[in-house]
């Protein structure tokens, strides 16, 4: 399938999950559900940041309209975006990235996309409820929301592709 | 001039980046506060659609029990009807009453989108300025207060409700009127609380607490909840009293927005009273 096209499917129908079903969910414990920051991670390696800052701009826009939440998202996601580069540097393959690959589960492994996804999904979840509580007294708070959070929206992440990303046929 | 470009051009990124991530912040941390326009909001025409389109979905998931609040409601108010009484005297004629003006108007509406796990939480009305809707009316359901109207668009408009961080509504206990400021911590969207009732008032367990319906945005007497238990505040001869809600917003799709007829002339006499003036 052509590239333009697989990727704005998935920036369409990822940003419709999170506004008009994982937003509307309620877990308890301050859990909330965020899987919109796989669209940015699965964007091909060589993609230049600059385009990626605008997407994940335009991204956060539509789910901050959608939710009545005025730019958590989008500052979130923008701080994801920015050090994706820089973590994807950190945890380099020896002989670097191959550019044929996709950033996904399969293709890259599970050891690598615990450790790169997991660290930035991590900063992303504490940034956005550092933002929305932004108090310091509720700082106990603020990470019992990230680290009960966090393992949720990494299932939700791996089972979405388990069910939409083809694996990759056995050598 | 050419080191200003190469600059440019090294740090294009993280210039990039900051100054979308200023943009995002200065939106979040103004619009909580002072909506200036509907766009970026669920009160624009596109989040609108979207979000009605959703209801259409969702609406039927609570629709029995919705029903049957209705449903109480109208007994309730049939209950009051001329039929449903017997005449005791007959010759009586009902006359139009010059003792009550009506002060409040209210609209029906529906809640078309609604959070209650975030710090602050907005819902989504699906009427808007052409349905006379104006920003700062307040919004009730049958069984407690709402919000207070926070945007306005054509055919949609926000409310902040009662699940925000600084709502701040008059509150009062019902048994002996003490009143005070109703605030919400962000935990969890049964409990709120009230603050600025001193120490020194008794107050029952389980006490009504109702709208004190002083800034005319809410009439005298529209239900909030109950008094659940009382915490002494460390340093300050106050109360914190823990409110239990009356209405279950994560069900709520009825409510009613309130028009106050005589909000005008309530303004025009406030507005007389003379301003404090620095000394």
């Amino acid at each position: 399938m052509n590239q333009v096209i697989k990727h704005s499917i998935r920036f369409v129908f990822l940003a419709l999950l999170q506004a008009l079903v994982l937003n509307q969910l309620e877990i308890g414990l301050g859990i909330q559900v965020m899987v919109y920051p796989l669209f940015i991670f699965l964007l091909p390696f060589e993609f230049s940041i600059i385009a990626m800052l605008f997407l994940a701009f335009a991204m956060g826009i539509v789910i901050d309209s959608i939710c009545n939440t005025y730019g958590l998202h989008t500052s979130s996601l923008l701080l994801f975006t920015y050090l994706r580069p820089i973590i994807f540097k950190m945890f380099a393959p020896r002989e670097g990235y191959d550019l044929s690959k996709e950033s996904n589960l399969f293709e890259m492994g599970p050891r690598w996309f615990i450790y790169v996804f997991g660290f930035l999904l991590l900063i992303h979840h504490f940034w956005f409820f550092l933002l929305e509580m932004f108090r310091i007294d509720a700082i106990l708070f603020i990470l019992q929301k990230t680290f009960l959070s966090l393992p949720i929206s990494f299932l939700f992440v791996v089972l979405l592709q388990m069910l939409f990303i083809r694996k990759p046929k056995e050598r | 001039m050419r080191n200003l470009f190469a600059f440019l051009r090294r740090f294009q990124v993280f210039l990039l980046f900051t100054f979308m991530q200023v943009f995002a912040l200065y939106t979040y941390f103004t619009y909580l506060n002072f909506p200036r326009s509907q766009y970026l909001t669920s009160a624009s025409k596109v989040a609108g659609t979207f979000l009605s389109a959703k209801h259409e979905v969702t609406k039927h998931l609570n629709l029995s029990k919705n029903n049957t609040a209705l449903q109480k409601e109208n007994i309730h108010l049939r209950s009051q009807l001329p039929m449903s009484f017997v005449r005791l005297e007959n010759g009586l004629v009902k006359i139009n009453d010059t003792l009550f003006k009506q002060q409040y108007d209210y609209i029906p509406a529906l809640v078309i989108n609604s959070t209650f796990t975030k710090a602050n939480n907005y819902f989504t009305l699906n009427i808007g300025s052409a349905q006379g809707i104006e920003k700062d009316m307040g919004v009730f359901s049958d069984k407690g207060i709402v919000g207070i109207i926070h945007n306005v668009s054509e055919h949609f408009s926000v409310v902040k409700s009662v699940l925000t961080e600084n709502i701040n509504i008059d509150v009062m206990i019902e048994s002996d009127g003490s009143f005070g400021l109703l605030k919400w911590d962000g935990k969890h969207p049964r409990r709120g609380s009230i603050s600025g009732i001193s120490n020194d008032t008794r107050i029952k367990r389980w006490s009504k607490v109702v709208t004190k319906g002083g800034s005319g945005i809410f009439p005298r007497g529209i239900p909030v909840g109950k008094v659940e238990k009382l915490r002494t505040v460390e340093g300050k001869p106050i109360w914190d009293v823990v409110v239990l809600f009356s209405e279950n917003y994560r069900t709520l799709q009825r409510v009613y927005v309130i028009k106050n007829l005589l909000k005008e002339e309530q303004k025009k006499i406030e507005s007389l009273i003379p301003e404090d003036k620095p000394k």
